[in-house]
């Protein structure tokens, strides 16, 4: 029984760290161009209720783009604030936060006549078996089969982030506009639109992960669907020191703290612990390896900073 | 500055003056811009924007009550803004006021459930105590972390707010969850009547629906007592040189890290008042459906304000203004509500972009007069 418990914990946390890594890839590039962003939460706020109200009128393909677009579209106000107009990133991340939820509350008023959610139910893609793992015994194959097609696409999605940071002539200038904006700009690099296009992917993805929750996970727009994931995305990127493959362990460790207290709450020793204790679990660890307790975290020296370049 | 060279440059103005005409000018300016936006967005719904702009001001200053209740509305957000500039004063910013109410909340929770055998001259103030000790606790992880470790407390007090939110949810439903009859709502049980914060609106004759106490007149004085302590003590003059140049300040012979705790607590002690109007001036118990985001609308305030606290009592009253507006809209006109905490984000944005624009040009135009002083006396050097 216990075990069979197990393969649906594990479905479930890989489907948190589906939200959680796509969201925290995004953060990376805008982090690793020198734009804190903090308002991955609301930028998935804004995928939440556009995937939903796409998925309706144009199937969930159509949803997790159009999610993806809205939240590209809706980064641009940070981008706007914090490169072209020095805006503190901190500032501005927590206005888009602050945004987000009333615009999601319009944007469902408008589309499905209430401010808090829309019909449950709505389109979602065909699920899909892994192949072999599926037929895992003790019920661990539970993990592996009836599985949203967008889970391994997420795991996937280490293998472009980093060959366009490492081997691509956009990835070295992005990273250098983190790192060194000043260097970068003496030897012809221009450090703007570089930091405009890390914080736009960073508004993709997370309105695509945002568009996954609402269409693959949930099957409706709710008030309050994101929980703080977007924070927890930011924590998994930090953990993961900012390198795509840390990250999607960090990503992975949270997605099944987050999964345990739904689907373990009766395992042995879990069940002696309180369900809001092993919530806590994300940010004490994260609060534990930034203190430097555990090994070493280093963020992209520039992040955070304002540049004010041959442009200002 | 420039005006130290004789006879050189014709005006006389005073730039300090110039500097603050053009952050009013700044912040008209970008209100009129958000209006604009705002007035768009309604135009879009179908709604004139003069009427819904006209209906959230009667509803905010119509009758005495509406008044009140504006400032009712601005209380916390008082609070939280204080709380907010004090740490950016010094260089830090604190995010963490969200989870230090909360935490607050939770300990004068605890303060007026099982203190109730104080009388009340002393349970009010022991309640109040509680939650501006549980808030300073929550501020001090975060604070000494930075101190000793160098962890930003950007990052650490975001997760303490994740950490508070469990731990709140956690005690509501375990020790402190309420024992009378079976009650739907998921809260503590009823504080004794005497934890409560007196109201000043039946004495003003005001109708008891406005929860507005002695917690306003508090929280004004908290402005005082913040320009005080930043603007005329030593510590406030330290920590304004530690936020403004920590390099200069340590060459001063200023401890940062000393100064950072200490006006990190401060941050937090002024964010444990933030949830009490709620907690003791309005439900008399800690229920799981709290008000939450007053600490990050604190940010907004601090900075619509510039950190100053003359502004951020203008611009909680302001968004105090706003939120009052949303009853209007939702009784008078057909438009979702929210489009009010659209129009304020806007506005935040446009008013931090326009100051932004006014430092630059005051710069640039400081550059090109220190430049023309040097140009009529080279001889000089």
């Amino acid at each position: 029984m216990p075990l069979i418990d197990l393969g649906a914990a594990i479905a479930l946390g890989l489907r948190y760290f589906t939200i959680l890594y796509l969201t925290a890839l995004g953060g990376l590039f805008s982090e690793r161009s020198g734009i804190v962003n903090i308002g991955l939460e609301g930028l998935m706020i804004v995928g939440t209720i556009m995937g939903a109200w796409g998925t309706v009128e144009y199937g969930p393909v159509a949803g997790l783009l159009i999610g993806a677009l809205s939240g590209l579209v809706f980064s641009m106000v940070h981008a706007l604030a914090t490169v072209t107009f020095h805006v503190d990133h901190i500032v501005s991340g927590v206005v888009i936060n602050l945004v987000a939820v009333g615009l999601a509350r319009f944007l469902s008023a408008l589309f499905f006549g209430q401010a808090t959610q829309s019909d449950p139910g709505i389109p979602h893609l065909n699920s899909i078996d892994i192949p072999l793992l599926d037929k895992l015994p003790l019920g661990l194959g539970a993990a592996f089969s009836n599985m949203s097609p967008v889970v391994p696409i997420a795991f996937l999605m280490a293998v472009p982030t980093i060959y366009v940071l490492n081997r691509t002539r956009f990835g070295l200038r992005l990273r250098a506009a983190g790192e060194n904006p000043e260097a970068a700009e003496t030897l012809g690099v221009r450090v703007a639109p570089l930091r405009y296009a890390g914080v736009g992917i960073s508004g993709a993805l997370a309105g695509f992960a945002g568009a996954f929750l609402a269409i693959e996970i949930n099957q409706l727009f709710r008030e309050g669907q994101t929980q703080g994931l977007g924070f927890i995305a930011l924590a998994a990127l930090i953990l993961g020191n900012w390198a795509p493959i840390k990250v999607m362990i960090g990503s992975l460790l949270f997605g099944i703290a987050q999964a345990i207290p739904l689907r373990l709450s009766d395992a042995p020793v879990i069940s002696l612990l309180p369900e809001e204790f092993i919530r806590m679990i994300p940010y004490v660890v994260t609060i534990i390896a930034i203190a430097g307790f555990v090994g070493r975290v280093n963020p992209p020296a520039a992040a955070g900073r304002a540049y004010e370049g041959s442009a200002a | 500055m420039a005006t130290a060279a004789s006879g050189a440059p014709k005006r006389t103005r005073s730039p300090r003056l110039e500097f603050v005409g053009g952050q009013i000018l700044a912040f008209v300016g970008a209100a009129l811009f958000a209006g604009l936006v705002g007035g768009v967005i309604i135009v879009l719904y179908g709604a004139n924007p003069l009427f819904v702009y006209a209906t959230v001001f009667n509803y905010a200053t119509a009758r005495p009550e509406d008044i009140a209740q504006v400032a009712e509305n601005a209380t916390p957000l008082i609070f939280s803004g204080l709380a907010v500039a004090v740490a950016f004063k010094a260089g830090m910013f604190n995010i963490g006021v969200e989870g230090q109410y909360i935490v607050g909340m939770l300990t004068a929770a605890i303060a007026a459930l099982y203190l109730d055998w104080l009388p009340g001259v002393l349970l009010i103030p022991a309640v109040v105590l509680a939650a501006v000790l549980g808030a300073v606790v929550w501020a001090a992880i975060p604070a000494i972390l930075k101190v000793k470790t160098g962890a930003h407390e950007v990052v650490t007090t975001i997760m303490m707010n994740g950490i508070a939110i469990s731990l709140v949810a956690w005690a509501i439903l375990n020790p402190l969850k309420s024992t009378g009859e079976q009650s739907v709502d998921l809260r503590t049980n009823l504080f004794p009547g005497k934890a409560l914060m007196p109201s000043i609106a039946e004495p003003l004759g005001l109708p008891s629906s406005v929860h507005l106490t002695l917690l306003f007149p508090i929280s004004l004085l908290a402005c005082f007592f913040v320009w005080f302590f930043l603007y005329r003590t030593r510590l406030g003059y330290e920590v304004r040189a530690v936020g403004s140049s920590s390099g200069s300040a340590e060459a001063g012979g200023v401890s940062i890290g000393a100064a950072q705790i200490k006006v990190f607590l401060i941050s937090g002690a002024l964010a444990g008042f933030v949830g009490l109007n709620h907690l003791i001036g309005d439900k008399g118990y800690l229920g799981n459906n709290y008000e939450v985001g007053l600490g990050f609308a604190g940010i907004a305030v601090a900075f619509l304000g510039r950190n100053h606290p003359a502004g951020i009592a203008l611009s909680a009253l302001l968004i105090g203004v706003l939120i009052r507006g949303e009853d209007g809209i939702a009784i008078s006109t057909e438009l979702p509500t929210e489009v009010l905490i659209i129009l304020q984000g806007v506005l935040i944005l446009s008013v931090v972009i326009a100051y932004e624009l006014v430092r630059r040009a005051v710069a640039r135009r400081q550059l090109k007069e220190e430049a023309v002083v040097e140009a009529a006396a080279p001889a000089e050097s």
